[in-house]
């Protein structure tokens, strides 16, 4: 029976999102908030390996309270149990300060053979906190994987198929390994509407910095974080080029294509 | 902890034995700008052998110091081993700021032996600006999809990690500078690498997913109506002499492969002729094309912030202008 750890993140959709042009902040309001697009591969991983060789698959998040929309999401696609990491003093963390917290949550759950990650969340895209959760979690790495890893429980190994440069490499780790997904030979499935509705009732097991046992205030939110964000600011716009506007397409484009015929 | 106890900015020297990843000559020579700027010295790490021929390689960018590793357990990369390897470089040399390639092997270990240390570790910064007041390194990039530039800095923590992508930096060797060679032997116990690669199998090549060189590029962005609408934006490259690119969003959407993501987090592309067609303009894909000769844009939104980074504009219909275009070079040829 395998333990599963997903890491997941409700991220904005940051498609939609929009910059105030006069303080060059971002614009969150109304913009819908959904579960960070690559999560949802590595929690169908997870899943799959649960169906074929047993197991639970427990999803797990740092975030605000709204953040358990995503972990229902989770439960309605498979995932057995969901843990929601929500506190005040969580916040502007860095991936130093979150790894920090969900492991050390993770380990009131138990032991676990396999940890799934998205490879990077839309929003923040370090890519780095998968990186800094095997660490925490003493496990080895395997990135980009792209199929669904073979487990050999007696042997306590993963084989799966890593997308690199240039083609796939097999590989295989020891157990605890931590994966990562980005783009997956197999796709994450649709709950019908009976998981749905279970998925609504089910409790989310909640911790905060206060009942996280041994949580070091010092490590966590801003002041665990060696990371800083001093300022932000909308991008350079460029000087621009010349506008072609004669009223039609046509036209635009044959005053276009006699601007650039030395390149064609 | 005391930064000033801290000196030296390293590069990791990621190589195949043969020959030396172009990102890393390329952060030696942003590197070496930060430590004229910073009055510090830069030094390169190398791991295991490599020609002469490609070490001098290192020499022409500047660097002023050699760290050479060499021991058991390292012959190939391993997370296990390079981020106890690193882990302990830094202890024992305490340098300022360590930079890694953004390839696919540096941004699995950079972080890690950052949270081992423990210290910051950034990524895809597509500048670094040394601030003389602090004596940090300000890691410029984009973020929220490039709707923004964040500034992060490790203020308070050496040594400031970064992982930097391929293509973001020139490679423009300033010359050599006198180098010293430190000989370091490291050994990791065999047993404790937790992974190995069983096989490779290469891709079949596919000259239509090479866009890195190609001369005349046609990249479709999230204006794009659908696969539907693709066909005509192939038909147009074709009749150009060049090849298919997308941004981020049109892969994320599932229509075109990664292979054709141009930008920071795919291809860095320098054509003669780039048209971009439903592009925003997004920062992070406006650094991977900035080096091309030729930029045209067409969007239906006048304030689209490709329009300042094009050479040509048009407003309008991205499907009618790629018709016109079509049947207009159709009717000259």
């Amino acid at each position: 029976m395998l333990n599963i750890l997903v890491c997941v993140k409700q991220v904005p959709d940051v498609n939609l999102v929009k910059i105030d042009p006069v303080t060059g902040s971002l614009i969150r309001k109304g913009v819908p908030a959904i579960l960070n697009p690559l999560d949802a591969n590595a929690l169908e991983a997870a899943v799959r390996v649960k169906e074929r060789v047993g197991g639970t698959v427990t999803v797990i998040t740092m975030g605000p309270d709204q953040a358990e929309e995503a972990l229902r999401e989770c439960l309605a696609a498979g995932a057995d149990r969901a843990v929601l990491l929500s506190d005040r003093a969580f916040a502007n963390a860095d991936t130093l300060a979150t790894s920090y917290v969900i492991v050390t949550a993770a380990r009131l759950l138990g032991e676990f053979d396999l940890i799934f990650c998205g490879k990077e969340s839309l929003d923040g895209a370090t890519g780095q906190m998968a990186s800094q959760l095997a660490e925490r979690f003493d496990a080895s790495q395997l990135s980009s994987v792209l199929s669904l890893p073979e487990i050999d429980e007696e042997d306590k190994t993963v084989t799966a198929e890593r997308e690199l440069a240039g083609g796939v490499e097999t590989a295989q780790a020891l157990m605890p390994c931590l994966m990562t997904v980005e783009k997956a030979n197999y796709r994450p499935r649709i709950p019908n509407l009976k998981s749905w509705k279970a998925s609504r009732r089910a409790e989310i097991l909640r911790y905060n910095s206060a009942t996280i046992p041994g949580l070091d205030p010092a490590q966590i939110g801003d002041p665990g974080s060696p990371t800083k964000v001093p300022r932000t600011y909308p991008p350079e716009k460029g000087a621009g080029g010349e506008m072609i506007r004669t009223g039609s397409a046509a036209k635009d484009v044959e005053a276009l294509l006699g601007r650039i015929a030395d390149k064609l | 902890m005391n930064k000033a106890e801290y000196k030296d900015m390293w590069v990791y020297i990621e190589h195949d034995g043969t020959e030396i990843r172009k990102v890393s000559l390329e952060l030696l020579c942003e590197a070496r700008k930060l430590c004229d700027a910073a009055g510090e010295k830069l030094a390169a790490v190398l791991v295991g052998e490599l020609p002469e021929s490609e070490v001098q390689k290192i020499l022409e960018c500047g660097a002023e110091k050699l760290i050479r590793v060499s021991g058991a357990g390292l012959e190939r990369f391993s997370v296990d081993a390079y981020t106890e390897l690193f882990t302990q470089l830094c202890r024992k040399y305490k340098p300022s700021a360590v930079l890694v390639g953004g390839t696919i092997d540096g941004r699995d270990f950079a972080p890690r032996f950052a949270c081992r240390l423990p210290t910051g570790c950034t990524s895809d910064a597509t500048q670094l600006v040394y601030d003389p007041k602090t004596g940090d390194i300000e890691f410029i990039e984009p973020a929220v999809g490039g709707k923004m530039m964040a500034v992060i800095t490790v203020p308070f923590v050496r040594p400031q990690v970064g992982t930097i992508r391929p293509g973001t930096f020139k490679y423009v060797p300033g010359g050599a500078r006198g180098c010293e060679t430190i000989e370091e032997r490291f050994d990791f116990p065999i047993e404790k690498i937790r992974t190995r690669a069983l096989s490779f199998r290469a891709d079949e090549y596919d000259e239509s997913l090479n866009i890195a060189d190609a001369e005349v590029i046609v990249c479709v962005g999230n204006g794009l109506k659908g696969a539907d609408a693709l066909p005509r934006y192939r038909e147009l490259a074709v009749l150009l002499g060049g090849k298919l690119g997308c941004t981020r969003p049109v892969f994320d959407r599932g229509v075109l492969p990664y292979k054709l993501v141009i930008g920071q987090s795919g291809v860095v592309v320098k054509p003669k002729l780039y048209l971009a067609f439903g592009v925003s303009g997004a920062v992070n894909h406006v650094t991977g094309i900035t080096d091309s000769d030729t930029i045209v844009a067409v969007n239906r939104d006048p304030e689209a912030a490709i329009f300042g980074y094009c050479t040509y504009g048009i407003v309008g219909d991205m499907d009618e202008v790629c018709d016109a275009m079509i049947a207009q070079l159709k009717a000259r040829a």
